[in-house]
């Protein structure tokens, strides 16, 4: 067949040009280090690709949640603790002086003591999170327990409000992790000059049996040693109930392990070049182009015009 | 006729003849690099026999005629080809442009900066009260609206591109038309003597020229001028005249000879201008509606949330970023920008005093009735209940204005009927248009919240006590939901000729449906490259075709010169025989 001068040029210039655009691509995957360069490289893949980059963004922040909510709760768990600890000294005490072998000194005593648990149970009720009151509800930035002693007699007055705190910890997942004082300590609506009234608070509690023990009222003490058992009760549960929050926080947690690391290798599998395949294909097409440059030069020198 | 005399005719004929040959085979080897050169061949032929001696006895060689080496069909069937590769190229060029802007791996690209933006949500869910965390809202939120703005914008400047280039083009195949009906007349007066191969060729060259800007039609008439139509069969050229194109306000027009010009645009179909034509009125329109609906999406679904909340303080004074036409007309019919999604339904306005106390018994109640109540209407009932605590107006451009007496704020909650977000009270963006749609082009942050952070609704009222607390993240929580759900949204997509086609309803995420967006990028865009590569294939092949049938091989016209060389010398040695038999004769005495 009749081969003009001008097709053999073309041929040559069209197969470079192949293998050119050909060595280039495989160079930028190998340089990149990414399957996916461009959207239409595998857009398919792409979208996948953008579907698991937005999921782990959300996971990654489910995790900071989750920090922050495990951050709440362990303070949670150490102050009921602490306030457990404090309500059992004070039963211990209450005891000891319910005794009939106590003296009004001794009692005056216990009462300055009972006076400072509850001033530390009334710290602790005031734990903050960084800047935020855990026990306020949501009213985080006000101290939700506050001592009265200007009114007589004193009291403590509940300023937050009834809606816990909560976080999201994932897809329509909501978890309490601040608590409404008023579900720990009692509600402070009664009449508090009535000793008979607020026997769920537990400052008002405990305000009554200090002023028990400084009128050595061995019934108050009585009547307190009831009412603390009640405190305790409830304390424990609600330590008991803050761990089970934060065992679900530490399963999410487990599980947003899992997410990260399923997602982050689907991603990697979708978009990151295979590099050892990704270097043989550019060794491959390097040799094709080094090939074709060699076979182009001889053609290209043969001529009849050297012959004449 | 004596016989020498024959001979010395004869020889000085062929010497003719192959000097004629040779000429030929220079002109070939000059223009072998010469594009659209077609090959030519001299024709030789033996003269007329004439009578000698009782016999017909041969006269020698004759150059008849010099012919291109041409074939029709491929050269058309090339010409077509090459048309859709233009096309295709051109669309390649643009789809790679659309791809860049929508630059996934790009920090500041959309989805990164929607991602960017659930996740400041979160932030504020985990520290409501924090000042910080609103600022990166604010923040966050203004980067998702400059993306949304600067891929809307990048999408306009590429329609304004390919119209500058649509008008380029019309005037390059204006000037085509011309140049051929011009060679059309010099190849009607150059017939006279004969092919004039060159004129051909170059008249061949500049169709391969306008096929790449149009898919076109041609044909030679017996006078040998070429007749070329668009592809639809509008005259471009006869004989020696031509028509010219003009381009008016994004539509090719057809200049006929009479006064009346027709819009041409929907008919070119290949080309450069057809690859144009179908980016700029089928690709970008869709893409760009896509991108308007995702923008208009988020404004009223954001917006929808933020309306139920409240920030960590109340207004003193507020005006809606959406204007009614008319304040007379039910709310539904009153030419707000989102209208059509209030409902049946009901609002809270509390009203507190200077201490933050909950002025009256409870909030103002406004009740909405989508298809009755005006804006005026419900202007009247906030001032009737309101009791001169808060003054409702409704502003020049429309909007409603809310502002409270001296020493008052207020708040809103629980809106069931839309209509806050609707007139743009309490809301996170803004971005209104009405007439074009291009939400992505006008979509901002709220400058009532960029002004005062604290607007950003993180909480809620409670509904009991009017209380707002602080570090309430009920809203956020709701707006942390959103990001999750599913939404029902329209796909786009257009024609052209048809404009816009039924839109496709998907309920999906925010996220995934800009996902989904991106991928049909880049779907369209791997199917025009391959298109592309398959065409150029195929050109190729067909110019290698067309090549070998009629471009110069400098072989062959090596070749040429030794055969044509040698028989000038075999016929100079003719002539010499024949003087030598001359002088043989002269020297018998």
């Amino acid at each position: 067949m009749r081969v003009a001068t001008k097709t053999m040029y073309d041929n040559v210039r069209i197969n470079l040009d192949r293998v050119t655009e050909e060595m280039v691509r495989a160079s930028n995957v190998v340089s990149s280090g990414k399957r996916i360069n461009k959207l239409s490289d595998d857009p398919i893949g792409l979208v996948n690709v953008l579907h698991l980059r937005s999921s782990l963004k959300n996971v990654e922040q489910l995790e900071k949640n989750i920090a922050v909510g495990k951050s709440w709760l362990r303070a949670g768990e150490s102050a009921l603790n602490q306030i457990y600890n404090i309500l059992s000294d004070t039963k211990a005490l209450c005891v000891q002086m319910a005794n009939g072998s106590q003296g009004a000194s001794e009692r005056a005593n216990a009462a300055v003591q009972v006076d400072g648990y509850l001033r530390q149970i009334l710290a602790l009720a005031n734990t903050q999170v960084g800047s935020r009151y855990i026990f306020s509800g949501t009213n985080t930035s006000t101290a939700p327990f506050e001592l009265d002693e200007g009114s007589s007699p004193p009291q403590v007055n509940y300023n937050g409000n009834s809606t816990p705190f909560s976080l999201n910890i994932g897809e329509g997942m909501n978890v309490e992790v601040g608590r409404n004082g008023e579900e720990i300590f009692g509600d402070d609506n009664f009449d508090w000059s009535d000793p008979g009234a607020g026997s769920m608070n537990v400052f008002k509690g405990l305000l009554d049996l200090k002023s028990a023990l400084q009128n050595n009222d061995v019934d108050g003490i009585q009547e307190a040693i009831g009412r603390l058992d009640v405190y305790i009760d409830r304390i424990n549960n609600m330590i008991s109930n803050t761990g089970i929050k934060e065992t679900q926080l530490d399963v999410k947690w487990g599980v947003i392990q899992d997410l990260k690391l399923n997602y982050t290798e689907r991603k990697s599998e979708l978009e990151d070049a295979d590099i050892t395949q990704a270097v043989m294909d550019l060794t491959s097409r390097q040799t094709a182009y080094k090939a074709a440059l060699a076979s182009s030069a001889k053609v290209m020198q043969l001529s009849l015009v050297d012959y004449l | 006729m004596s016989g020498i005399g024959l001979l010395l005719t004869t020889a000085k004929d062929a010497l003719l003849a192959q000097q004629l040959a040779l000429d030929v085979v220079s002109h070939n080897v000059a223009n072998v690099n010469t594009p659209g050169y077609s090959r030519q061949i001299p024709q030789l032929a033996t003269r007329q026999p004439a009578p000698y001696a009782g016999m017909m006895l041969g006269r020698g060689v004759n150059v008849e005629e010099v012919v291109r080496n041409t074939d029709a069909f491929i050269e058309t069937r090339l010409q077509q080809r090459k048309t859709d590769l233009n096309s295709l190229e051109e669309q390649e060029v643009y789809m790679s442009a659309l791809e860049a802007i929508f630059n996934e791996s790009s920090e500041r690209s959309l989805s990164t900066t929607l991602s960017e933006f659930w996740n400041a949500w979160h932030d504020l869910a985990n520290n409501p009260s924090g000042n910080s965390e609103r600022g990166i809202i604010y923040e966050r939120g203004t980067l998702l609206c400059q993306a949304f703005n600067s891929v809307h914008a990048d999408l306009e400047q590429l329609t304004s591109q390919l119209n500058l280039s649509i008008e380029a083009a019309v005037g390059d195949i204006n000037e085509l038309s011309q140049k051929i009906a011009d060679l059309n007349q010099q190849i009607l007066s150059g017939r006279i003597n004969g092919n004039p191969n060159d004129l051909l060729d170059k008249r061949n060259q500049l169709i391969t020229e306008l096929s790449q800007y149009m898919d076109i039609q041609h044909y030679e008439n017996e006078d040998g001028s070429l007749t070329v139509t668009t592809g639809r069969g509008y005259v471009l050229v006869t004989g020696a005249n031509s028509y010219q194109l003009s381009y008016d306000d994004g539509a090719v027009r057809w200049e006929s000879s009479g006064a009346a010009n027709r819009d041409i645009t929907d008919t070119i179909e290949g080309g450069k201008l057809g690859g144009w034509l179908d980016v700029r009125d089928e690709v970008i329109p869709g893409y760009e509606a896509d991108l308007n609906e995702l923008a208009k999406a988020i404004i009223w679904e954001v917006n929808r949330i933020h309306t139920q909340g409240v920030g960590t303080q109340g207004f003193t004074s507020i005006i809606g970023s959406y204007g009614v036409t008319n304040a007379g007309a039910a709310l539904q019919s009153s030419g707000l920008d989102f209208e059509d999604k209030i409902i049946d339904g009901s609002f809270h306005i509390w009203v507190y005093d200077s201490n933050g106390d909950v002025v009256g018994s409870g909030p103002l109640t406004i009740n909405i009735d989508a298809d009755v109540t005006s804006l005026n209407a419900l202007v009247t009932d906030i001032n009737n209940q309101a009791g001169g605590n808060i003054t409702a107006s409704v502003d020049a451009n429309g909007r409603l204005q809310l502002s409270a007496a001296t020493g008052y704020t207020f708040a809103f909650s629980e809106d069931t009927s839309g209509v806050l977000a609707a007139l743009g009270i309490n809301t996170f963006f803004t971005g209104s248009s009405p007439t074009d749609g291009d939400y992505a082009k006008f979509i901002e942050v709220n400058p009532v919240v960029e002004q005062n952070k604290a607007y950003i609704a993180a909480g809620k009222i409670d509904s009991s006590t009017g209380e707002m607390a602080e570090g309430d993240n009920a809203n956020v929580l709701d707006m942390i939901n959103l990001s999750c759900s599913e939404i029902s949204m329209n796909h786009y997509h257009y024609e052209r000729g048809t404009g816009a086609l039924p839109p496709e309803p998907v309920s999906t995420t925010l996220d995934d449906y800009l996902h989904t967006l991106e991928g049909s990028i880049g779907i369209k865009s791997q199917s025009v490259t391959r298109s592309r590569e398959y065409t150029e294939v195929i050109v190729n092949q067909l110019e290698r075709t067309r090549d070998n049938i009629s471009a110069v091989s400098i072989d062959e016209e090596m070749a040429n010169i030794i055969k044509y060389q040698h028989a000038y010398a075999a016929a100079a040695k003719l002539i010499s025989t024949g003087d030598e038999m001359f002088k043989t004769l002269l020297d018998i005495r």
